[in-house]
């Protein structure tokens, strides 16, 4: 008999695991379970409850059936006071993927940048789809607007007047700060785009801030992004621009922002992969756009003109570009990002 | 980054084997669910030393399901709780339909043996160990196994005797 039952059981066993298979992500999810273990033990009363709250809504743990206000009220506090830190102690470094799409003949169309923002400082090196630059760009209180296209071998300066890293300050308001957080981010389309004296002294740390805590955003779950399992706060359909955004469980820090624009054609969608650097000399020097051995220096219409004309859309011709409220090209102009606008 | 290399050594070697350990789990636990949340707990205990580790992630984890099942698990309520709703879904097996056989019927029953007798046999017929291997998982004297593995049986008798009493066994 003996024998006949450890036979079935063994040919039980086997029968009734034939069909498992592991749950993808166990890992990620021992991961997340192990912070929100020290979490807990480290906070105290009802940050407990609040934290214990967010991972189990966050994560999406079986029984907690939906993203509460609760945890989307506390991630939110954890990104605002993470990013307030963030502003003045760290530089953004952003690989920003644009895609624009439905033109020349429906072809989407996509580019690359690489940016970096930090204080009154900020710079954005724009990559063809072959990974060629095309042409680097950068804002700072002491030199002002650089731009060097590699496409003519030339370059252009603009030095600023009145501006001082004293006027970098938030935008208020959720349209303002859904504005200049793409604003932000579309640095790397066109020269000049996003340099009005408004998206200008808001570094990406500081229009972050300004978009996660203006209550359009909700918890959505967690996805793996840059190998964490970062939380998703995504916006609600009554928000001004689409857009999400993915924290770090560790830091609340933004690491991911995807902005997509759909009221007019054609669409816009930008993929932010955000990393956070230390400032130090090293780091501090890829703010300054260097300008190559043997690039000629011209006028700044010059030397934006032929990027301009390789750039979907058409836009405005500059001459001269707004980087501070007193400068006199700033005056009576509405536009996003504001010029003097020449022939186009 | 060697912290990103060991993770990612940790993914492959769970790529290939957390299947079978899910498998383990889940016949210590007698469900699908208690399972991933038992393997999830002895994955995390894992990362948690995995820089440091040296030595087979395998056993390692076949060891930590094991103590849980018997130990953390049963002491922090969690396993009771599960229990009840499988001793409820055992009794919905046995409709007149009659559609689980004996050997379904052992397996669902090993929910109703201690957790040491339970982890014993699946150490024993699930994981093909000797009572001296699986006496080292469990950490405990080769007799204690052999002692746990015959009342196990003995007991699964017991209970498969009455269910076949009570219900059609097709395959008997």
């Amino acid at each position: 008999m003996d024998t006949d039952v450890e036979d079935l059981l063994r040919e039980g066993m086997e029968r009734f695991t034939a069909d498992l298979r592991a749950p993808a992500g166990l890992i990620g999810r021992a991961a997340r379970r192990r912070r929100r273990r020290l979490a807990l033990r480290s906070a105290a009363g009802a940050a407990v409850l609040a934290a214990g709250a967010v991972v189990l809504a966050a994560a999406g743990v079986p029984g907690a059936g939906h993203h509460s206000a609760d945890a989307t009220a506390y991630v939110v506090k954890r990104a605002v006071s993470a990013l307030s830190a963030a502003g003045p102690g760290q530089i953004a470094q952003l690989t920003v993927t644009t895609t624009h799409g439905a033109i020349r003949g429906g072809q989407a169309v996509t580019t690359t940048a690489e940016e970096w923002s930090y204080g009154g400082q900020w710079r954005s090196v724009s990559y063809s789809s072959a990974g060629q630059p095309v042409y680097d760009q950068g804002v700072s209180t002491a030199s002002g607007y650089t731009v060097v296209s590699y496409l003519t071998r030339t370059w252009a300066g603009q030095r600023a007047s009145g501006v001082s890293s004293a006027s970098a300050s938030a935008p208020s308001g959720c349209a303002a700060a859904a504005a200049v957080v793409s604003s932000l981010l579309r640095y790397g389309l066109v020269p000049g785009f996003g340099v009005s004296a408004g998206a200008r002294s808001a570094t990406v740390a500081t229009a972050l801030r300004a978009a996660v805590s203006c209550g359009t955003l909700a918890v959505a779950g967690r996805q793996r992004v840059a190998g964490t399992g970062a939380i998703e706060l995504t916006s609600r359909p009554d928000s001004p621009i689409a857009e999400t955004v993915w924290v770090s469980p560790g830091t609340y820090l933004p690491v991911r922002v995807v902005i997509r624009l759909s009221g007019g054609q054609p669409v816009l969608q930008q993929a932010a992969d955000i990393t956070w650097l230390p400032p130090t000399a090293q780091n501090l020097a890829r703010l300054t756009v260097p300008v190559p051995a043997g690039f000629r220096q011209v006028p700044l219409a010059q030397a934006v003109t032929p990027i301009l004309q390789q750039t979907p859309g058409g836009l405005p011709k500059p001459t001269a570009l707004c980087l501070a409220p007193a400068d006199p090209v700033c005056k009576g102009s509405e536009q996003p990002f504001r010029l003097r606008a020449g022939a186009r | 980054m060697a912290a990103d290399r060991d993770a990612a050594e940790l993914e492959r070697f769970l790529a290939e084997r957390a299947d079978h350990l899910l498998r383990t789990a889940v016949l210590l636990t007698g469900s699908r669910e208690a399972g991933e949340d038992l393997l999830q707990t002895a994955v995390e205990r894992l990362l948690r030393r995995w820089r440091r580790f040296d030595g087979d992630p395998e056993s390692y984890l076949r060891r930590t399901l094991c103590n849980l099942a018997i130990d953390g698990y049963r002491r922090a309520g969690r396993w009771r709780q599960k229990e009840r709703l499988l001793r409820t879904g055992l009794r919905q097996a046995r409709d007149p339909v009659g559609e689980v056989d004996l050997r379904d019927a052992l397996v669902r029953l090993l929910v109703q043996l201690s957790a040491r007798q339970r982890a014993v046999l699946v150490l024993r017929y699930w994981e093909q160990l000797t009572d001296a291997e699986a006496a080292a998982v469990l950490g405990c004297a080769e007799g204690t196994v052999k002692s746990a593995r015959s009342r196990g049986l003995t007991r699964l008798r017991e209970l498969a005797g009455d269910w076949n009493d009570t219900a059609a066994m097709p395959g008997r």
